[in-house]
């Protein structure tokens, strides 16, 4: 759904599925399980539950999301907010109470020049051994 | 020269109204053909005639109701006008004035203005807006553009030109009670959600009438349309700086 229209607003006690999709502001106060892509902002009320990923200029959680999210501006989350799942932003604020489990990436347009150390597990009292610690070539 | 086809008068109140308004498009000089209609002959019927006799300009004289009526039978064939008359509160939004002398000035000047609008298949016409209010609330189910599913329940909904769907809803939650004996009382929930497609599929339980005005266009189960720049009206003269 692609207009340009006034913004879309799903009330609390409307249940979507699919593709939200609007040029325009989007506010979720119900259930949505598919995809929320707004051009501008997207708000995601205390009372919603998002199964899906979210993507906007501006997203500001208060309620539920689990999917990636992904704010090319800012990404707020409320202290009533609850993300689960990755998320993707220039700007990352999160309120106390807030709760967010998953990965952050905050792009910078910097390219990393150290490549991570590969993990490795070792036991108290072992040794470890020359094929643990050398990385294998792919 | 300009077709009119005025509603029936509710009241001797209104015909007198008529009356004036002839006299008043007579003095401006646009006085063209004049039609009531009546059970005999419906809006429909003598807008028809307008278009067979080849005004490219139908003026509706009367309420909302009336005036999406007339808009149903001659989108994409003619220019619509509108006098409105009577609590006609959105046609007069449209135009720019609710005063009859100045609707009248507004025609003598021909000030076009382009709209959307919708068509509810098969064969109904959604040029203002549109408003399902069940007795008690009750659940729509809607697909948006094939590609967004969702229900929801309501106490009203509207559907604009602009294929906006408006979706209240207010509802009592039932209040805890302590031990079966004390409530604490209950909590209204207020909804409001808005979406807006070109593709809009509706369905309700139970089925429900789509009204305008308070008179019938359509009902659910509905596939509406959306028809971008569809229907000219003449409307507000814009002002000379």
């Amino acid at each position: 759904m692609e207009t340009n229209g006034p913004g879309t607003t799903v009330g609390v006690n409307v249940a979507l599925s699919g593709t939200l999709k609007d040029q325009n502001d989007i506010s979720v106060f119900g259930m949505v399980e598919g995809e929320v892509i707004s051009e501008k902002s997207v708000t995601i009320g205390q009372t919603a539950q998002v199964k899906g990923p979210v993507k906007g200029e501006l997203v500001t959680i208060a309620g539920v999301v689990r999917g990636a999210i992904s704010a090319s501006e800012k990404l707020e989350l409320l202290e009533t907010g609850k993300v689960f799942g990755s998320i993707s932003t220039k700007n990352l604020v999160i309120h106390s109470g807030g709760i967010f489990v998953g990965k952050c990436e905050m792009p910078t347009g910097e390219e990393t020049t150290e490549e991570p150390e590969p993990e490795s597990e070792i036991e108290s009292g072992d040794t470890p051994s020359e094929e643990t610690l050398v990385p294998d070539e792919e | 020269m300009y077709y009119y086809i005025m509603e029936p008068p509710s009241s001797r109140a209104v015909r007198q109204t008529y009356q004036r308004l002839r006299d008043l498009l007579t003095n401006l000089g646009i006085a063209g053909e004049m039609m009531a209609a009546s059970p005999a002959r419906t809006p429909e019927e003598l807008a028809m005639m307008g278009l067979e006799r080849g005004y490219s300009t139908i003026v509706a004289v009367g309420g909302d109701a009336f005036v999406n009526y007339i808009a149903q039978t001659i989108i994409g064939q003619a220019v619509l006008g509108i006098i409105p008359i009577g609590e006609a509160q959105q046609s007069a939004e449209l135009i720019g004035t609710n005063n009859m002398k100045t609707a009248a000035e507004f025609l003598k000047f021909r000030r076009l203005s382009t709209f959307n609008t919708v068509t509810a298949d098969p064969d109904s016409l959604i040029f203002l807006d549109a408003v399902v209010e069940p007795p008690k609330l009750a659940k729509v189910s809607f697909v948006i553009d094939g590609k967004l599913r969702g229900y929801a329940y309501f106490n009203k909904m509207t559907v604009t030109r602009n294929l906006e769907i408006k979706i209240e809803s207010q509802h009592l939650v039932e209040p805890k009670k302590f031990l079966g004996l004390f409530s604490t009382g209950g909590t209204v929930v207020q909804s409001l959600s808005q979406f807006h497609g070109r593709n809009v599929r509706l369905t309700t339980e139970p089925d429900l009438a789509l009204l305008v005005d308070g008179r019938p266009v359509a009902k659910t189960p509905l596939q509406l349309r959306l028809n971008p720049n569809s229907l000219k009206v003449i409307t507000k003269r814009g002002s000379i700086l």
